[in-house]
């Protein structure tokens, strides 16, 4: 059975990606699985989708544990533990990651003994709203596992899209095919996995979930602000950046509009933005009077902190 | 001890007056809306202290009940039928908060049709709620079920909303010799509510009955509310043997009546089951070894009570006042579920739909039903369920269809030339 | 009174009381006018909250306030406010808690359970003059599920439900005027874009007694389709376009808080909001817009005499 999972961020199209795999891999004659896992979680948070395929029946349902394949759509959530990219995988596990930087050095960071693979974002460089297609990753995963023609990824491509009008259809097309070819050489490195064997199976440590009494097992929180340790700033992309040659100190329009509280105003007058907690929104930017805001590529913002590091 | 008559309405809400109650969020329906009535007279006039809030229906009622007994006073409400299935909402909402409260039940029939009389589909729907529930059977015991169910409700190794249950017109409206006890007694049983850490303070804020993502987290709620309410089993007895010594009268989780010797054993709830009491007296007098179990705490089920009351026994004849759609009695299915494989060589059993809608059972079908489950012993065979209907009432029912116009051609070819 | 204490945007609070890291879409307008409330009614606060975007704030063990709160379900949180409210008034009186441990008791709900599911509760807790304030946060339409059209949605608006040419069939309902019917002591709306005006309405009604209910207006990026930065921007033209007016009940009248003196044409508001988009592309529905402009056009000219 294929196992393959699709890391990225919400409004990434990963749950597109999800079902165009899926379709073409059912038009190939598979028995197929294809979902997106939602959370709490919003727009630009850390999302996946999964699919299986089989040509037996698939018994196996949620959460895939064990893939064959991880697709990274977003490099940047290779390094967030909450996106979960690296859950489950072993050496037998390729993984792709939509990136500029070269598969050798991701291979490194992440010290991983499997095969590292990198595509470049398609219409990098160009329009920036198109950088990432759920057909592009699609068609990357068809390669990859070597199971389904060019021939079903377009009709798969084109079942799924033409609600979203042809435009979309188009584009994504042109995405999925020119990353088809481009992993041509790595046609098939994705074997289907195996399922778990009984023999020598690792047993699961059940408790007895011992009785508490409501004060600590009410679902209630006995304390303020917790949320702040969630680190929501990792949704980002674009990062905004105040220059204070330029910021007057105004009354602060940026900090009061900021949904997030992320923005305080410091003893001097001057606000600071809380990357911890700042997701990106850019309506400081947008709002600053003097303009003194702008916005950076958060890849870009990264490289140029660890360089500084 | 002063005896006065009381209606069961009326013993509920001397109930709740005798608990102290705080706050009382109300909405009427039949056949409750007494004890409301009752309890908004003796606020009015001062005799009780506390504070009573109608409002715009019961969802929202359990709604108010919750949210006040989570914020750290003791609650009273009250409700029946429809209006306890419009809450239902709540009623597993504030049980996960564990917003420990008493409700007082008043059955009666669900719609549809819609009825007034009483049945027990009602509470039974609250079956899995996070609720307990104590099933009444007479005036008194609905007074003792409201003093024990607020102990129950807030005991730290609990902290549960408690139903407790009487049924509509045969509790509700009839008037019982009922013992009140005095005031400083049930104090002192029955000690003010301390809601601990579960409360709204401006010193100490908290975040209640907050969301949670994934299986883990809500697994272990759930399973936490159901070990307290499984606890709830020998917290209770604990209290029954206190309330015993305040009050002189025990209070068990299960009533075995001349049940030691017995072969046969009636196993029924509420009012009705003092119908099945008579019954039992007067097969005892014509020689018949029989007895009657009755559970009045229903959740959490006394399993153990009846494994204990019910071994050795040759047949059990379970009448249940409820039906669920597709399988039948309910109490029948639970007590089944506990005593298979529980006990060697465990009785026949029998299941008996009857009471359904206020409908009445008389001596002569309970002394029949003595005589099923017999000969179903003898011969090591459970019979199939029976619902308790006799032909008379179904050529009544054929009299009223005729009016209706419903079907009448139907309905003659089918029974009409036996029933003429 | 509260006018004094804020004159201008500089007088505006900066504790930012509401902390971050909260689940909402980024660029939320609720989120927004929420933590520009929360900065005034300061943390004595407990919300209680039915279901909607909003039950997401508090996932256990995360909570971003710094005052309590409560989610009860969709249709009944006044009835969760009628509790709270009564029984820290008998604890009160019964002096088992002392009266600076008091709360104001703060309803928060989407438009969904405001003006549909929970309009029930909502109109009785008015009627038993409940000492409550009640916030709407109002994204015209069910934001939570993925943008399905509520009573708030406004006519010809595409929704998950309203995929059709012309959209939403319906018009908006007249929240402001169904709550001022019961005639309780404050009725106002605002939206997190004009803050001055939402600080004074807030303070204005936290200095009141009895049911005082606010309906804020709330740009939803993902509901609405448009890119989050422009929120604020949204919100100012609802504001200069006439969509969205300004305004409190206060005193058994009406008032406009700002008035638009020129107001922009509807189709700056619309036309950059993908929910409005098929009024403007493959063709240009000169019919829908024009409609839509008369109706604002109506409303002010009845405002405005």
């Amino acid at each position: 059975m294929y196992r393959i999972r699709f890391h990225g961020r919400g409004g990434q199209g990963m749950k597109t990606a999800s079902r165009i795999l899926g379709t073409a891999f059912f038009l190939e004659g598979f028995e197929v699985q294809d979902a997106p896992r939602y959370g709490a979680e919003r727009r630009g948070a850390p999302i996946f989708a999964y699919v299986r395929a089989s040509k037996e029946a698939i018994n196996e349902r949620g959460i895939i544990k064990e893939p064959g394949l991880v697709i990274v759509a977003d490099d940047t959530l290779v390094a967030m533990p909450a996106a979960g990219v690296l859950q489950g995988v072993t050496e037998d596990t390729v993984i792709l990651i939509v990136s500029v930087i070269e598969a050798e050095l991701w291979k490194d960071r992440l010290n991983f003994p499997g095969r590292v693979l990198t595509v470049i974002p398609p219409g990098e460089g160009q329009s920036h709203e198109r950088a990432f297609t759920g057909g592009a990753i699609a068609g990357a995963a068809a390669r990859l596992t070597g199971a389904v023609s060019k021939a079903s990824l377009e009709e798969a491509i084109r079942e799924e899209l033409i609600p979203l009008g042809t435009k979309v259809v188009e584009e994504n097309l042109e995405d999925a095919l020119s990353v088809y070819e481009f992993m041509a050489e790595h046609e098939g490195c994705v074997a289907p996995g195996t399922a778990i064997a009984v023999e020598g199976f690792t047993p699961p440590n059940w408790v007895e979930l011992p009785f508490e009494d409501a004060r600590l097992s009410s679902p209630a929180i006995h304390a303020e602000a917790t949320s702040e340790q969630i680190k929501t700033g990792l949704w980002r992309t674009v990062r905004p950046v105040i220059d204070y040659e330029l910021c007057n100190r105004c009354s602060w329009l940026c900090s009061t509009f900021c949904p997030e509280s992320a923005i305080s105003v410091n003893e001097d007058g001057f606000p600071e933005i809380d990357y911890e907690h700042c997701k990106g929104c850019m309506i400081c930017m947008t709002q600053c009077p003097p303009h003194a805001i702008s916005g950076v590529l958060e890849r870009e913002a990264k490289g140029g902190e660890d360089n500084e590091t | 001890m002063k005896r006065r008559l009381l209606t069961g309405n009326g013993a509920a809400a001397w109930g709740a007056r005798l608990a102290n109650v705080d706050y009382v969020p109300a909405f009427p329906i039949t056949p409750q809306t007494e004890i409301i009535e009752t309890l908004g007279s003796w606020i009015d006039s001062k005799e009780m202290a506390g504070r009573m809030v109608t409002l715009e229906s019961e969802h929202s009622m359990v709604t108010a009940a919750g949210a006040a007994a989570a914020t750290g006073v003791r609650v009273f409400t009250a409700t029946s039928s429809q209006g306890l299935l419009y809450a239902m909402e709540m009623l597993y909402t504030v049980a996960g908060w564990r917003a420990p409260f008493v409700m007082v039940n008043v059955s009666r029939g669900l719609s549809a049709p819609i009825t007034l009389e009483p049945d027990h589909n009602d509470i039974l729907a609250a079956r899995d709620s996070g609720f307990l529930q104590i099933h009444a059977a007479t005036c008194q015991e609905v007074l003792d079920s409201v003093l024990m169910a607020y102990r129950l409700s807030e005991d730290a190794r609990v902290r549960l909303p408690v139903i407790v249950n009487l049924d509509g017109f045969y509790l509700s409206f009839t008037r019982e010799p009922v013992e009140v006890p005095k005031e400083d007694k049930v104090l002192s049983f029955l000690p003010p509510f301390d809601p601990e850490n579960i409360r709204f303070r401006a010193s100490t804020p908290i975040s209640q009955a907050v969301a949670v993502l994934g299986g883990g987290p809500y697994s272990y709620f759930r399973y936490e509310t159901h070990l307290a309410a499984l606890n709830a089993l020998s917290v209770f007895d604990e209290i029954s043997v206190e309330f015993g010594r305040f009050f002189g009268r025990s209070f068990d989780a299960v009533e075995a009546y001349r049940t030691e010797d017995a072969e046969f054993v009636f196993v029924m709830m509420g009012s009705f089951a003092t119908k099945a009491k008579e019954a039992t007296d007067r097969l005892r007098e014509a020689g018949w070894l029989v007895g009657l179990v009755r559970p009045k705490l229903f959740r959490p089920f006394p399993k153990e009570h009846f494994l204990k009351l019910l071994k050795g026994k040759k047949g059990i004849a379970v009448i249940d006042q409820n039906i669920s759609m597709g399988k039948g009695g309910v109490l029948y299915t639970e007590l089944a579920s506990v005593l298979y494989g529980s006990l060697d060589d465990g009785p026949v059993m029998a299941s008996f739909i009857g009471g359904l809608g206020g409908r009445d059972i008389s001596s002569e079908e309970f002394f029949e039903i003595a005589k099923v489950i017999r000969r179903a012993a003898e011969e090591g065979k459970a019979p199939p369920p029976r619902l308790l209907y006799t032909e008379e009432e179904l050529r009544e029912m054929r009299k009223l269809q005729v009016i209706a116009n419903a079907e009448r051609n139907q309905a003659g070819k089918r029974v009409g030339k036996k029933d003429e | 009174m509260s006018e004094e204490t804020f004159k201008s945007v500089k007088d505006l609070p900066s504790t930012r009381l509401l902390c971050g890291g909260t689940p909402m879409c980024s660029g939320c307008g609720a989120l927004e006018a929420l933590h520009e409330i929360y900065d005034i009614l300061g943390k004595k606060t407990v919300f209680v909250n039915a279901a909607g975007c909003m039950t997401l704030l508090s996932i256990y063990p995360f909570t971003p306030f710094r005052g309590s709160w409560l989610y009860t379900a969709m249709a009944s949180a006044p009835a969760g406010a009628q509790g709270v409210r009564d029984a820290l008034d008998i604890l009160i009186e019964k002096k088992q808690m002392p009266p600076e441990d008091d709360l104001q008791v703060v309803v928060l709900t989407g438009d969904g359970a405001a003006y549909g599911m929970g309009l029930s509760s909502t109109s009785a807790a008015i009627d038993r003059e409940l000492d409550f304030l009640y916030i709407c946060y109002d994204n015209e339409g069910y934001g939570n599920t993925g943008q399905q059209f509520s009573a708030a949605t406004p006519h010809a608006a595409k929704t998950a439900t309203s995929k059709g040419p012309r959209g939403y069939p319906g018009y908006k309902k007249d929240l402001f005027s169904i709550w001022a019917a019961h005639k309780p002591p404050y009725v106002a709306t605002v939206v997190g874009s004009e803050p001055l005006d939402l600080a004074k309405k807030i303070e204005k009604a936290s200095e009141l007694k009895g049911p005082r209910l606010i309906i804020a207006f709330s740009p939803c990026p993902t509901g609405w389709g448009f890119d989050p930065k422009l929120s604020v921007e949204i919100g100012k033209l609802a504001v200069k376009s006439g969509v969205w007016p300004l305004k409190e009940y206060i005193d058994g009248k009406v008032i406009h808080t700002k008035i638009p003196r020129k107001r922009v044409p509807v189709e700056e508001y619309l036309k950059v909001q993908g929910r409005f988009s098929h009024l403007f592309s493959p063709k240009r529905n000169e019919e829908l817009i024009s409609e839509i402009q008369a109706r604002v056009d109506a409303y002010w000219k009845e405002v405005e005499g």
